[in-house]
């Protein structure tokens, strides 16, 4: 049974033909760049970070040098993996206008403690008080790590365990000038 | 004839609880009250996605982030800060994935309106499907009314021939 007629038939052709085109576009057209963050090209949102040992660390306070800002907790397993890449990364980088931050999410301070003891806690770790920092940087799981240029940008974010080799290329881009890195 | 108006009729009913349905589904966001911080706190929760949980909402999520996430809802409320700017906060941290509700802009309008306009051609395609197929029985039922034409006569022939062999 026929039940469109010639110019009916044309129209649902044009339709299905406009939605094909519009499909294709959305499938293969112009798309932007993922990104491992939105915050990256950004400002790093400003933190206090209550230390361990009793101390406090500003991120602003660390403006004109490079930062690299870990998240961690002790029941993670893959941070256990990457904890002597850092600790050694951090040997290497220490003189060199760089800050290592430890961020302890989602865990116990006993838990963090034995876990420092254990994996090392060369470079300042601490907590924050408001819980808002994982969230503030838009943290999905642990380990996630931030790398901040001199002035302050956020230049990339790697999800997953570090290695030193990654520490390295991704220290040696936050170090260049803010026009290189990009 | 009659048929066919009934066929309207029905065509009218078909189009109307469409653009009724359409209609309710679009006022439904607009009718709201006065709610607790609680509910606000949930409403805004239902439409941010856990970022790390298969599915969820904010809301719906136990894991410690939604926690977070729902105390910070709450802290920012308390600041008098808007639905919109708290939502802003979020998606400037994770992006517009959090979203349980894409934006319409980009490739993402498609999703807001394709489904609308399935259903208009839907009703449509059914429109015309059931008109046509009323008219194409009007038709047939026609034709076969011409057949009986004949055959009235031919029955009426034999009738009168049998009538004249018994006579």
């Amino acid at each position: 049974m026929n039940i469109l007629n010639a110019g009916s038939k044309l129209a649902v052709l044009a339709i299905i033909i406009i939605i094909l085109i519009i499909l294709g576009y959305a499938l293969f057209g112009k798309r932007e760049v993922v990104k491992t963050s939105p915050l990256i090209g950004k400002e790093a949102p400003d933190f206090t970070l209550k230390q361990f040992d009793g101390g406090e660390i500003k991120l602003s306070e660390l403006r004109g040098k490079t930062v690299l800002v870990n998240f961690w907790a002790s029941w993670c397993m893959p941070c256990r993996q990457e904890a002597r890449a850092l600790e050694d990364a951090w040997e290497r980088y220490k003189d060199d206008n760089v800050v290592f931050i430890g961020v302890n999410v989602w865990d116990e301070e006993s838990s963090a403690l034995t876990y420092m003891d254990k994996y090392g806690g060369q470079y300042p770790h601490g907590v924050d008080p408001e819980e808002e920092i994982q969230v503030e940087y838009g943290i999905g799981g642990v380990p996630e790590t931030y790398f901040i240029s001199p002035s302050g940008v956020i230049i990339d974010k790697y999800n997953g365990p570090l290695t030193e080799r990654i520490i390295d290329f991704y220290l040696q881009k936050s170090m260049k000038p803010e026009s290189d890195s990009s | 004839m009659k048929h066919e108006s009934q066929l309207k009729r029905r065509t009218l009913v078909l189009y109307s609880l469409t653009a009724a349905l359409l209609l309710a589904f679009l006022l439904t966001p607009a009718v709201s009250e006065a709610q607790s911080l609680d509910d606000q706190v949930n409403e805004i929760s239902f439409q941010l996605m856990c970022p790390v949980c298969q599915g969820q909402s904010v809301a719906e999520s136990n894991s410690n982030l939604a926690q977070d996430m729902r105390q910070i809802i709450r802290k920012k409320l308390q600041e008098g800060e808007s639905r919109e700017e708290i939502i802003q906060y979020f998606v400037d941290s994770y992006g517009e994935s959090i979203l349980a509700s894409p934006p319409a802009k980009g490739v993402n309008w498609l999703l807001w309106i394709l489904p609308a306009v399935a259903i208009v051609f839907g009703v449509v395609a059914a429109g015309m499907f059931l008109r046509k197929s009323g008219s194409g029985r009007s038709e047939g039922e026609s034709k076969e009314s011409e057949a009986s034409g004949p055959e009235n006569d031919y029955m009426k022939r034999i009738e009168e021939e049998l009538k004249k062999q018994d006579s």
